[in-house]
């Protein structure tokens, strides 16, 4: 076989293969990366991890910079709640393949659920509602693992080796012990991690409502149903019964009071909030990759 | 409406009046002994013409004479499968087996509409010296899973694309577990990149790949697996890793990947699109012979609509001729013994005794349309009722989401489908399926799943309230057995 872009033949030559596949197999890091790392740190296979660690981060760095350009369309959103706060990020990445694969998705894990911390941090004494912009993101703190979020995007890219991107966030805050609940849900509704609170799909909604249900698990349902109903039948504002009428079409209709509910065709969203004594205060959905 | 279009492109209108006419019209069926054989010796060169004459409008360099099989590049993003698939022509149009494609022509693939969807795959031809491929090189995921499930081109093997500098990554074991879901059971692997990797490395990689396709349920190791640089062979560089090592490649896709059984060579199946009475000879069914020879004599079912109905096939004929032979293509009609017009209905499947199954619960992945795709804009939600469309009938079926709560207009998904009535449906058969007159989704079979009890039939129309019951009372009943 040829070594033609191979400048380093003769060194490697000296080294181990199977030192190599074992420190790939350990690490997951490209041959090419394994093989420098042991180039790098005279084959001392614990140094090598180390370094390779180390690297990981200017490597994705490096990355980075040569993927700036490439468009990032797909990803995930990812919601994180708690029961003042929910926060909802979008993170995107270039192909729907990168989007399933796990390093990202813990990626979009940590990044919502920095968010939500972030968002806790924030004074809160009426419902409020906020975005961060992308530049914005970049600079929350990362909980445990400490660093700014676009550190740790960095390091993703590197993994990943793809072009990846925040880009955007919501928050929904509700004033501690109010009667202000408050939901989050994306669309598929997974946790495939199953680590934490958070989850990610390809579309999320939350929603702040008022309800008098006499169980908590029953406002719980009724948060999760209106959500999956703003994902799917996409509203654009809550309408007022006073003041709106309902459009003709029926199909095409896009104030949510007066929307077909999406678990219940028989009733419209408005009916189903009469029925639970309940009222929505808020709502936003995101849906990956949409102009915004 | 497109949908509709296909799944019913049997019926020319054409074929159809000529047919009605043969059949119904005033030109008496002509059956008797003495008659179909010279009509026969008179009708064969119209029908051999007819072959002819497709064959000759092919273009010259692709000899359509050799076995066809589909393939397509798989593997991680950037790891080479659209320089490769450059190359292969590259290489073959020197030896004037194909027409050599520019990388940019391949991954600019304009964008083409299955059954309404719009898809971005690049569609290539080749000839080796012993067959004629169809290559299909997909941009990303979203269009892999598209134009598997439409199934422009299903793929009868693929060629795994790895480059030895990363070895596998993430996405290199995910198409391969959406392969294996799709039924893509043949795979050969090319270890790309080697220019700019070591021996050491490579064989390092060839190992972590044979590991992962026996992990994903392919035979790891005895599939061929062949080493070079795509790039090389594209550039004309380095014979031995370039040019030769393509060669290589496509010599084990000769051998490893199996001919697919042609439709002609299977068992006889026809679709019945129209069913009509002939005064004093009896029953004649139409429709495109999907699959294999009809003859004369031969024993035959219909199966469809919860019923199997044996007959004998009397006669066959197509345009205004008496046949001999009908091959799998061409639209006939056929003289059916014993058989009542009544009895038989459109949408029932006429088949080699013992060939087809009636069936009415099976599992499909199927790909919703947009909006814009013709669709709704709306999610599809477990339980709703709809219509399934495929081949010639169309049936009410419920349908279940097993791993989502709802799919979202341009997603795609399994689901489990429970028809009113038992049809004929076999695993990799496409359908549609319809709301009023909204095509909502288009799918594929992947699973037959097992009958459904009288219990689980009659409550397929009952409410929520209802299922929700007898759901409870199942539960109940487990939880007692406990
Ligand atoms: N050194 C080297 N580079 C190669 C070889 N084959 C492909 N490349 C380079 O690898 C890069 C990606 O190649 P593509 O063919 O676009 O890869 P792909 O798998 O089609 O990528 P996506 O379609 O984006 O998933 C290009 O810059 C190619 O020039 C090879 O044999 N050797
Ligand atoms: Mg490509």
């Amino acid at each position: 076989m040829q070594r033609l872009l191979h400048s380093s033949a003769p060194l490697w030559a000296s080294l181990d293969k199977a030192m190599l596949g074992k420190l790939r197999k350990k690490t997951g890091y490209t041959f090419s990366n394994c093989k420098k790392a042991l180039e790098v740190c005279g084959n001392d296979i614990a140094k090598a991890e180390e370094w390779l660690h180390e690297q990981a981060k200017a490597l994705g760095w490096a990355k980075a910079n040569k993927l700036e350009g490439r468009a990032t369309a797909q990803g995930l959103v990812g919601v994180a709640s708690d029961s003042s706060c929910v926060a909802m990020v979008e993170v995107n990445c270039e192909t729907d393949f990168v989007a399933r694969n796990k390093t990202f998705r813990s990626l979009v894990e940590r990044v919502a659920a920095a968010c939500l911390n972030h968002g806790k941090t924030l004074p809160q004494d009426n419902l409020t509602k906020s975005f961060l912009s992308a530049d914005q993101l970049k600079t929350v703190p990362c909980g445990k693992e400490g660093g700014p979020l676009a550190d740790h995007v960095a390091l993703a890219i590197g993994s990943v080796g793809e072009n990846l991107s925040l880009r955007r966030c919501a928050l929904l805050q509700a004033p501690p012990r109010s009667a202000v609940h408050l939901s989050g849900y994306t669309h598929p509704a997974e946790n495939s991690l199953g680590v934490g609170p958070v989850l990610c799909g390809r579309y999320g909604a939350l929603v702040a409502f008022k309800a008098t249900l006499d169980s908590a698990p029953k406002t719980q349902i009724l948060g999760r149903q209106l959500c999956q109903h703003i994902v799917g039948m996409c509203p654009e504002r809550i309408g007022d019964p006073e003041k709106d009428s309902p459009n003709p079409d029926t199909d095409s209709e896009s104030v949510l009071i007066f929307q077909e509910f999406l678990l219940d065709v028989n009733q419209t969203v408005g009916n189903v909030l009469e029925e639970h004594d309940a009222s929505i205060l808020d709502f936003v959905r995101f849906e990956c990759g949409e102009a915004c | 409406m497109a949908t509709l279009n296909i799944i019913r492109a049997c019926s020319v209108p054409v074929f159809r009046h000529s047919l009605k006419k043969l059949l119904i019209g005033r030109e008496p069926f002509i059956l008797s002994h003495t008659g179909a054989n010279t009509l026969c010796k008179r009708a064969s060169p119209t029908v051999t013409f007819q072959r002819f004459y497709a064959v000759a409008t092919e273009k010259k360099v692709f000899q359509r004479d050799k076995p066809h099989c589909n393939v397509g590049t798989i593997g991680h993003v950037d790891h080479g499968k659209t320089t490769l698939t450059a190359a292969i022509t590259k290489v073959l149009s020197d030896k004037e087996l194909a027409k050599a494609k520019a990388y940019a022509d391949i991954d600019n693939a304009p964008e083409e509409k299955a059954r309404g969807i719009t898809i971005n795959v690049a569609h290539i031809e080749y000839s080796t010296d012993s067959r004629h491929y169809g290559h299909t090189d997909c941009p990303g995921h979203a269009d892999y899973i598209k134009n598997m499930i439409t199934g422009t081109s299903q793929m009868d093997g693929a060629i795994l694309v790895v480059a030895a500098t990363d070895g596998a990554m993430p996405q290199t074991r995910e198409h391969l577990l959406l392969a294996k879901q799709i039924g893509i059971n043949h795979m050969v692997v090319f270890i790309n990149k080697v220019d700019a990797a070591d021996q050491e490395m490579v064989e390092l990689v060839e190992m972590e790949i044979r590991e992962l396709l026996t992990e994903m349920g392919y035979d790891g190791d005895n599939l061929p697996i062949v080493k070079g640089s795509a790039l090389c062979a594209l550039e004309g560089k380095n014979p031995e890793i370039g040019s030769e090592a393509v060669m290589k490649l496509l010599e084990a896709v000769d051998t490893s990947i199996p001919t697919p059984i042609r439709e002609l060579d299977k068992p006889f199946m026809m679709p019945v699109e129209g069913v009509y009475s002939i005064p004093g000879r009896g029953t004649v069914v139409t429709g495109r012979l999907e699959r294999g020879t009809l003859k004369k004599g031969q024993d035959a079912e219909f199966v469809g609509h919860n019923k199997v109905i044996k007959s004998t096939v009397t006669g066959v004929e197509m345009f205004h001729q008496i046949l001999e032979e009908a091959h799998a293509g061409d639209q006939v009609g056929a003289l059916v013994r014993g058989v009542k017009r009544e009895d038989v209905k459109r949408g029932m499947i006429l088949c080699k005794p013992g060939t087809l199954k009636f069936v009415d619960n099976v599992e499909g992945q199927v790909y919703v349309l947009t909006k814009e795709e013709g669709g709704r804009s709306r999610p599809f939600m477990s339980f709703a009722q709809m219509q399934m469309f495929s081949k010639t009938w169309d049936m009410p079926i419920r349908v279940q989401i097993p791993d989502k709560e709802m799919i979202m207009p341009g997603e795609d998904a399994r689901l489990q489908i429970q028809l009113f009535k038992p049809m004929v449906l076999e695993q990799g058969q496409r359908f549609t399926i319809r709301d009023g007159s909204t095509t909502l989704g288009t799918g594929v079979i992947t699973k037959v799943l097992p009958k459904l009890s009288e219990v689980e039939r009659s409550l397929l129309t009952e409410g929520k309230k209802a299922r929700e019951k007898y759901l409870a009372s199942q539960k109940e009943k487990q939880e007692k057995k406990k």
